[in-house]
Parts: structure tokens; C-alpha cells; sequence
């Protein structure tokens, strides 16, 4: 199977372990990129590197994916771009994403639609779930992208000593 | 050691799993209530999920009790997506027919005031899923517990049928544990204290 595809003037591919360490040092060493989800900011290049090792590993696992979305033009890399948290029994996933301010919302109207028909026609998946944490940056982008809000959990976990709500919407191969 | 503990509720009590009422859990998942959930086929599946009730609640990941009223089994309840850290789980109480609403409800609350009492939680879920029993979600709103979210085609009972599932969330009132560091409980001196039957070494 090919998990590599261009779309748009991008091109969505696998990272590279070595090739990818400093665009994937500079996507996740930005704490305003990573406060919706919310997770830390990585420090330096040692991170990097389990980062990119645990990737690998989830990958092999089939429990994860992950796409670094590079301009074909620039090969400047805006966004990773994810599916976690695979129930293969119950055909579902959550997308996550951590973006450069170079990737902007048509940029996602770009890429998002190969990535999902990817994710429901080649992998078969049926439910496609984004958790962001409530009134993030991005809150008024999923449903801009074709998903569905489907409430607020609360206090999903705490984050620098606040208890974080998450909300949760998705979007079906059916949509 | 014992992980859980039975505990008595008003008409019944939650129990441990335990080998001899294997014939009685059997009978329970003849039954099962979840959509699309297939009876068990075999009796020696229910020593196993004995065997990773035990192993579970030892690793702080799940736990299980069996609902007892009127002295017969009735129904599971379990607690799983234990997210010690975050000090939230997911409960979920199965049972037979025969299971009657108060003491469904009566042995949810008695493992909620258990696992916030012995391990601090906070945050209790519930999933129910459309299709099982209806009077499920007044109950859990009559246990304190809100909405928050229906997550749309999360259940998936056949090939490619899916259904509903409306998730709920109680949040205790009870004040979050004061972190302190380890040795904090600790007597210091315990190694110049004579005394060997409080800490002391000789």
C-alpha cells in the first residue's frame, strides 16, 4: 500500500527518520502549535528523535499514521498531520494535527479531503474523531472541513494545573 | 492482596469475580445487552477474564465486580480506560433482565464513592450505547450524571452497521489529592529509632 500521495501543491508523505528531524523540531517545538491538543512543546533534537522512533513503532503497530505535509514547490514542511488511537475492530480513529502558521485553513480544505478518502477507501476506516481542546485556536475550523460537532467532554485531563475539556467532533465515510 | 473489595450496597452487593460463580457469569453473557455483542460460546473464557479482572484492578487499568441481589448474580460492572493520572475511568454496568433499575443504579454509586474514596477519582464516564436498555440514561441522570457528547457510528455491532453512543460524565465534588513528594508519609528518623515495631531498624 502507498502512503505517500500529492494533493493540491502538496505532497503528504511518511516522515523520514534523519531527513525530517529539524522540520519535525520546528512543528513541535512551538507550544502555541500544540496547545490544542494540549501536549508540551519538545525541547531539542534528542526528543526529536523518540518522537520520530515512537511514530515508527505505532506505525509497524498499525496503531497510528502520520504525514508530514510538504509544499512541492518549497519542500517547505507546514504540518503533521495524524490518525491515532486505530480500532481496527470498531473501524474508527482520531486526527490530530500540529500545524506551521504557513498552513492555513484552505490549506487543509487542500489536503484533507485525499488524506479522509484515503483513510475511509484504503483503509477502511468508517469514523474519523478530532478532539481539540474547547475554544482552542481552531475551534471554528472543523466543521469548516466537513465534520460534526458532537459535544464537550469535560476535564479530560490537566494541563499546566487546569483540567482541560475536550471537544469532540467527527466525520463518517457516509457524510 | 485484594484489589476489589466487596462492597454492599442497599438490596445487594458488588463482588470480586471469583472461579465458583463461573456457572453464573456464563449465564449472565447469555444474554448479552450490548448491540451486536454475541453470546459467550465457552465456559473456560470466563476463567480468563477472571484471571485479567485480578490483573487489571493489580495494574490500576481496569476493575470488575459482579452485582449480586437478592443472593444470584445479575449483572457486571466494570470500570476500564482507568486513567490513574488523570483521575478519570469509564464505568459500564451490564445485566440480566432481571437486574431491576434501583439496583443498577445502587451498585454504580457504590463503586463510584469506592474509587473516589480509595483512589482519589474524579471524572466517571459512562457509555451508553443506543440500542440497550432505554431507562439506562434517566438512571445515570439521576446519579448526578450529564450528557456530554453523542458520538455518532462509535459502536460498531455488524459488518458495517454501527450505532450511537451517548457518553456521560460525573464529576465529584470532591477536592483533588495534594501532591507530595515521595517520603513525605515517611518517619526520617525511622533508622535511629530503637523502636522496631514503628519504623525504627533495631
Amino acid at each position: 500500500m502507498n502512503w505517500n500521495f500529492t494533493t493540491g501543491a502538496f505532497e503528504c508523505r511518511l516522515p523520514v527518520a534523519g531527513d525530517d528531524n529539524q522540520a519535525l523540531l520546528t512543528l513541535l517545538g512551538k507550544q502555541t502549535q500544540l496547545n490544542h491538543i494540549p501536549r508540551l512543546a519538545v525541547e531539542n533534537t534528542d526528543q526529536v528523535e523518540d518522537e520520530l522512533r515512537r511514530m515508527v513503532m505505532r506505525f509497524e503497530n498499525r496503531e497510528a499514521a502520520f504525514w508530514l505535509v510538504e509544499g512541492q514547490f518549497d519542500q517547505q514542511i507546514i504540518a503533521r498531520i495524524s490518525i491515532q488511537k486505530i480500532n481496527w475492530m470498531m473501524l474508527s480513529a482520531q486526527l490530530q494535527w500540529e500545524l506551521t502558521d504557513a498552513c492555513t485553513l484552505q490549506s487543509l480544505q487542500t489536503v484533507l479531503p485525499d488524506l479522509m478518502g484515503f483513510i475511509f477507501n484504503e483503509l477502511g476506516l468508517h469514523r474519523l474523531e478530532l478532539r481539540l481542546v474547547e475554544d482552542s485556536q481552531y475551534s471554528d475550523w472543523p466543521e469548516q472541513l466537513g465534520f460534526r460537532a458532537e459535544g464537550v467532554l469535560p476535564k479530560q485531563q490537566e494541563f499546566e494545573g487546569k483540567d482541560v475539556n475536550l471537544a469532540v467532533y467527527s466525520r463518517l465515510a457516509t457524510d | 492482596m485484594r484489589f476489589t473489595p466487596e462492597l454492599p450496597f442497599d438490596g445487594g452487593r458488588l463482588k470480586p469475580l471469583d472461579a465458583e460463580d463461573t456457572p453464573a457469569l456464563f449465564a449472565l453473557y447469555q444474554q448479552p445487552e450490548l448491540p451486536g455483542q454475541k453470546p459467550l460460546q465457552d465456559e473456560s473464557q470466563i476463567g480468563r477474564m477472571i484471571d485479567l479482572s485480578v490483573q487489571m484492578a493489580a495494574t490500576q487499568r481496569g476493575i470488575m465486580w459482579a452485582i449480586e441481589s437478592a443472593g444470584e448474580i445479575r449483572g457486571i460492572l466494570s470500570g476500564f480506560d482507568w486513567q490513574a493520572s488523570q483521575l478519570r475511568i469509564m464505568l459500564r454496568a451490564d445485566g440480566l433482565p432481571s437486574l431491576s433499575d434501583e439496583h443498577r443504579a445502587a451498585a454504580i454509586r457504590a463503586a463510584i464513592d469506592f474509587l473516589a474514596e480509595k483512589y482519589h477519582l474524579r471524572n466517571f464516564g459512562y457509555q451508553w450505547v443506543a440500542g440497550q436498555n432505554e431507562n439506562i440514561p434517566a438512571l445515570l441522570q439521576g446519579l448526578g450524571f450529564e450528557r456530554s457528547a453523542i458520538l455518532r457510528d462509535a459502536w460498531r455491532y455488524a459488518d458495517r452497521d454501527f450505532a450511537d453512543i451517548h457518553q456521560y460524565h460525573f464529576i465529584s465534588a470532591a477536592e483533588k489529592p495534594k501532591p507530595k513528594k515521595l517520603g513525605d508519609d515517611d518517619n526520617p528518623g525511622q533508622n535511629l529509632d530503637r523502636d522496631n515495631k514503628h519504623g525504627g531498624t533495631h
